[in-house]
């Protein structure tokens, strides 16, 4: 891997509050121009990560490198941070507290307004330009945090839970707008609980669990290490070989088909050919690989048992 | 730098722009003016003067008591009394010198009465019964034996609960009796007015040079500017509280911490919110002198001489410093509860410790005021917290050596340095703490924490 390409190295990484250790010996590299999936359970040290990347609190040990250098107060600027816990000054204009946002990002003046021009008309919310955050509802109001989050044109956005609280039309909306910056070569952290979201965006992953990273790489690569061990099936009858936990070791019932999990040693023309000498009628019988979801769910309930 | 001062200017801003700044700003000049003014002019409105008949047989005690009652007469006797207590300058006094006021403007109206040949019953009688007609407000008895012992002089008024006409009217009986037992004793109205005349009494302030000087009226300077000083830190600590509350409760922190140094964020905070201050502080004090400047020449015309007093160049400086110095000393305090708490009532119930430290510095300024020289005035002066308050008082009563002001500017901005670096330890952890108030213990940690 290019070293030009890498945005953000974490080399080592600890973090301990007390005998607490929040983060633990983490490293990973995030990609140019990629989205990187942030993901992991409540607790798992997340936003204490985060909070190491955009300079809020140093590392114990090891060392973050952004765009080359070691982190510090002046990179701060490059970054674009819309934390899970944000809000907004609640009697000030909107006007206002964008200007106040660019401002300590380093903006001129004169630049904070045209750009805030630009994003408010992006946002379609050019008229509440001069409303106060009590009159927003809560979609507007995200929708004003991450204006204050670009608006300095950061080369590095770190999206933390961005869609909670919108409704699925801005989430779209807002969807297209990531990827508009990911066109531009931006290089987007994004950190969530929705694993098809982050399926649908990431180029790349890392699922990190109790302080440590459990799997990673892009999100092909994570995937493939977990092979294709699901089938996607609707049949009628066949329910004694289904039970056989020497061929499947789980059911996953859905509406109107089946998902089930092949045991170790299972393989799946031999389930299929079982199936079709029990009898079952099949309408569908699909390889398919797991999704981020399932991953997510066996890492954290694997760790857990 | 820019960004601090970008948070300097937000926070000015923020206050400075909110109609309640402007309400508060204009309020209180309005207050002050009506509190020195309006007084004055409700007892410049002359009342109804009090109609009384005076039934005196002797005839030589009524002509006197209409003498002594005579508006130039009271008045005189007002200023003189007026003088007085303002050379003892108490907040007891004070008081006194209110009550005096109204004793400026309330007249007497003498009523004929023909008493010739008729019973005292009778005399009774009838004066009771144009007092119940409302012709008559009040009438009065001299007995015929008015210089001896037994003499009962009879005083009937509708308004008997008058206190002020009743003093009125028995101050100048005595006088007008004591004069007439004079003259029964031979002694002629010139000598009277010789024997009877009051010293002249001159206080003089000798400063530390020795130089004497008129009484300047430091104490009313001395009393407005600790209270306006005490006023502007209590409302702007809370402001600063609640500032720092709000980004916590929003969760701005966050992303402020994200884009800025704590350091520079709160420095920037408590430097927009002094110069909010100090724009408010500057206003009062100016609009205050204008107040004093046309209040002082009406109430002098009224009778009252209150003098303006004379404030250096130097001391408004020293003003100035003491102000900021204790603006930082108590902002620093309440941001540093404002970091601790997760809301604005939570922070109440810490800020009665900053509050009553104000208090306390508030009220040592009048030990300073009695006497500026003494051990206690040098301490107070001098100990961090209460010196902002306490040392102007001082430099107005009587400007203390200079390497007493420098002591105290250095032991407060040193107390200042060492609060601004605690709560800029515990803002920076305690802004990302959400959900529950941090312990003492926590915050101890947080202090020590990288």
């Amino acid at each position: 891997m290019n070293d030009e390409n890498v945005t953000l190295r974490l080399e080592n990484v600890t973090k301990r509050f007390g005998d607490f250790t929040a983060v633990d010996n983490l490293s990973f590299n995030v990609r140019a121009g990629r989205v990187f999936g942030f993901l992991g359970p409540n607790g798992a040290g997340k936003t204490t990560t985060i909070r190491m990347i955009v300079g809020i609190t140093a590392p114990d040990e090891g060392k973050i490198e952004l765009f080359g250098h070691r982190m510090s107060a002046g990179l701060q600027d490059r970054i674009g941070y819309l934390p899970e816990e944000r809000g907004l000054y609640k009697k000030m204009k909107v006007l206002d507290q964008l200007r106040y946002f660019a401002a300590l990002k380093g903006v001129s003046s004169k630049d904070a307004d045209a750009r805030i021009d630009f994003w408010l008309e992006r946002m379609r919310l050019s008229n509440w330009k001069t409303k106060k955050t009590t009159d927003l509802s809560k979609g507007m109001s995200q929708k004003i945090q991450f204006i204050a989050t670009v608006l300095h044109d950061p080369d590095l956005l770190i999206l933390d839970e961005p869609f909670s609280g919108l409704d699925p039309v801005n989430v779209e909306f807002l969807i297209e707008v990531v990827a508009e910056l990911k066109a531009q070569r931006k290089t987007i952290i994004f950190s969530t609980h929705l694993m098809e979201t982050a399926e649908r965006l990431c180029d790349d992953i890392i699922l990190i669990n109790k302080s440590r990273k459990v799997v990673g790489g892009t999100l092909r690569e994570v995937k493939e290490s977990y092979g294709k061990n699901m089938i996607a099936l609707r049949a009628t009858g066949g329910n004694g070989v289904l039970e056989d936990r020497a061929l499947v070791a789980k059911v996953i019932e859905h509406a109107d088909e089946k998902e089930l999990l092949l045991a170790d040693r299972a393989d799946a023309q031999m389930l299929l050919r079982k199936l079709i000498e029990s009898g079952a009628a099949i309408a569908k019988f699909e390889e398919v690989e797991p999704s981020l979801n399932d991953i997510f769910i066996d890492q954290i309930r694997g760790a857990d048992a | 730098m820019r960004k601090f001062l970008a948070v300097v200017k937000h926070e000015y801003r923020k206050i400075v722009l909110k109609w309640t700044f402007l309400l508060g700003t204009l309020l209180f000049p309005v207050l002050a003016a009506g509190f020195a003014v309006v007084p004055a002019i409700i007892f410049s409105i002359k009342g109804e003067p009090t109609r009384i008949a005076v039934v005196d047989s002797s005839g030589k005690i009524a002509p006197r008591l209409k003498e002594n009652l005579s508006d130039e007469k009271i008045e005189q006797r007002a200023r003189e009394a007026a003088e007085e207590s303002l050379k003892n300058l108490t907040p007891d006094k004070q008081r006194d010198l209110k009550g005096d006021v109204p004793q400026i403007q309330d007249g007497f109206q003498f009523v004929d009465f023909a008493a010739d040949g008729k019973m005292s019953e009778q005399i009774r009688a009838e004066l009771a019964e144009r007092i119940q007609n409302g012709q008559l407000d009040a009438y009065l008895i001299v007995p015929e034996n008015y210089a001896g012992e037994a003499a009962k002089y009879e005083f009937f008024s509708r308004k008997a609960g008058d206190f002020i006409v009743n003093e009125t009217l028995k101050d100048a009986l005595d006088n007008a009796v004591r004069s007439q037992r004079l003259a029964d004793a031979n002694i002629s109205e010139a000598q009277l007015k010789n024997l009877s005349r009051g010293v002249d009494w001159q206080v003089k302030k000798v400063d530390e040079t020795g130089v004497e000087k008129e009484d300047d009226g430091g104490f009313w300077a001395g009393f407005v500017i600790a209270f306006m000083i005490y006023l502007n830190l209590a409302i702007y600590g809370q402001t600063i509280l609640s500032a720092v509350v709000e980004e916590k409760e929003t969760r701005i922190a966050e992303i402020l911490f994200s884009s800025a140094k704590p350091f520079e964020l709160l420095m920037g905070k408590l430097v927009g919110v002094a110069l909010a201050a100090l724009t408010q502080f500057a206003i009062w004090v100016t609009s205050a002198a204008i107040i004093a400047g046309l209040a002082i020449p009406y109430l002098a015309a009224g009778g009252l001489d209150l003098p303006l007093p004379s404030l250096s160049l130097l001391a408004i400086v020293y003003f100035l410093i003491f102000f900021v110095l204790g603006f930082f000393l108590y902002a620093s305090i309440f941001a540093l509860i404002g970091a601790m708490v997760t809301t604005v009532q939570e922070g109440g119930q810490f800020a009665f410790l900053p509050v009553m430290l104000m208090l306390g510095g508030f009220y040592f300024c009048f030990a300073v005021i009695r006497d500026p020289n003494s051990q206690l005035s040098l301490w107070a002066s001098i100990a961090p917290f209460v010196a902002p308050m306490t040392m102007p008082v001082r430099i107005i009563s009587e400007t203390p050596p200079f390497w007493q002001i420098a002591l105290s500017i250095l032991i407060n901005g040193a107390t200042i340095a060492g609060l601004i670096w605690l709560a800029a330890r515990v803002y920076r952890i305690g802004m990302l703490m959400y959900g529950k108030r941090a312990t003492i213990p926590e915050v101890l940690k947080w202090i020590g924490q990288r």
